[in-house]
């Protein structure tokens, strides 16, 4: 399930964060939120489990797919994005960067407020 | 063991076992990655890395925080915990007569395969008319138990309230599930076989064949009291 509400500014940030790196290449859990943390500075840090109803929510949705895969001994569930989970990326995407291009004019507009 | 509160607390929220199962073999798997790093960064810091598993477990999150991520997702919840009503009174009859079909199919099978069925059909030999006699004999002493153990399972499986293995229960109790095998010469052939939903108010028929019925009710029972007594000792 998505995450499509506008209750929180925080909503849709963690999906478009796992499909983005999915984009790349498949991963387990716990590189997704190693790699969320390394790339966001630590800004986004949640308990590091919540990724696990989100991961399996977009799977039943469509947008991911997992495959349980032994590397090094260690068996892991991969999770790699599909066709649908691509689409979703692109539409949530443009939807963040209009929202950022807004906050900015915001600020702007305040700081012109001021003068 | 780890994560048996957060489980309990899944379950009770109608979250269906195997998402619940697969949560929190994942969460394992993640703690002992993060459990792994912890100790490696202790060594480098000079610490023996007893104190590892703790600082790990923190940074997985707190059962409230991992609870709550995955009841937001609404869709994992169980059918049984979103639609009791219908999973523990409509199903428990259909479930009992599928149950029941098992070997009453088999024996239609059997009887069409041996030519015992049909217009054209023969008198079927005494030991099949044994065989017949006793898999229905056998299908009305089981069908109603093992159709109530399985909506207690369900219930006991997910957490739910007592009350619903009970609708269940009475309802097979109320609908009782009986068979009948008939060998004998009529327009069709020899054999006829019946099995379907005996109405409690129907006490003639169910009277013919007493000890059955009383069997039945009993064995239909004995599940969900074995739940009730589990229950009050949980509880207790």
């Amino acid at each position: 399930m998505y995450v499509t509400g506008t209750s929180s500014f925080m909503s849709g940030l963690p999906e478009l964060a796992i499909l983005r790196l999915l984009q790349d290449r498949e991963m387990y859990g716990y590189e997704i939120v190693q790699a969320i943390s390394d790339r966001t500075r630590r800004a986004v840090s949640p308990g590091e489990g919540v990724i696990y109803p989100l991961l399996h929510g977009l799977e039943k949705s469509g947008a991911l797919k997992s495959r349980r895969k032994t590397v090094g001994g260690r068996s892991r569930v991969y999770y790699s994005l599909t066709a649908k989970g691509a689409r979703r990326l692109g539409l949530l995407s443009d939807r963040w960067s209009e929202l950022n291009g807004a906050v900015e004019a915001l600020l702007a507009g305040g700081a012109l407020g001021v003068r | 063991m780890e994560f048996d509160d957060l489980r309990e607390r899944l379950l009770l929220a109608g979250i269906a076992p195997r998402h619940v199962r697969r949560y929190l073999r994942e969460l394992r798997e993640h703690l002992d990655d993060l459990t792994a790093q912890q100790r490696q960064t202790d060594y480098r810091a000079g610490y023996d890395g007893a104190a590892a598993a703790i600082r790990a477990r923190a940074r997985l999150g707190g059962d409230d925080e991992l609870a709550a991520a995955m009841l937001a997702q609404k869709q994992f919840r169980s059918i049984a915990a979103r639609a009791p009503w219908l999973v523990f009174t409509v199903l428990p009859p259909v479930a009992a007569i599928a149950i029941g079909m098992i070997p009453i199919g088999g024996l239609i099978l059997a009887g069409k395969y041996f030519g015992y069925l049909g217009r054209a059909a023969s008198l079927p030999p005494s030991w099949f008319q044994m065989l017949g006699t006793n898999l229905v004999l056998v299908a009305n002493l089981t069908t109603m138990p093992l159709a109530g153990t399985l909506f207690v399972a369900i219930a006991a499986r997910q957490r739910l309230k007592l009350v619903w293995p009970l609708a269940a229960t009475l309802m097979l109790l109320v609908l009782v599930v009986r068979g009948d095998v008939l060998f004998a010469a009529h327009q069709k052939g020899h054999l006829s076989i019946g099995f379907g939903l005996v109405f409690l108010q129907n006490w003639g028929l169910l009277l013919e064949n007493w000890p059955t019925a009383l069997a039945q009710y009993v064995l239909t029972l004995l599940p969900v009291l074995w739940l009730c007594r589990r229950r009050m000792a949980t509880a207790a």
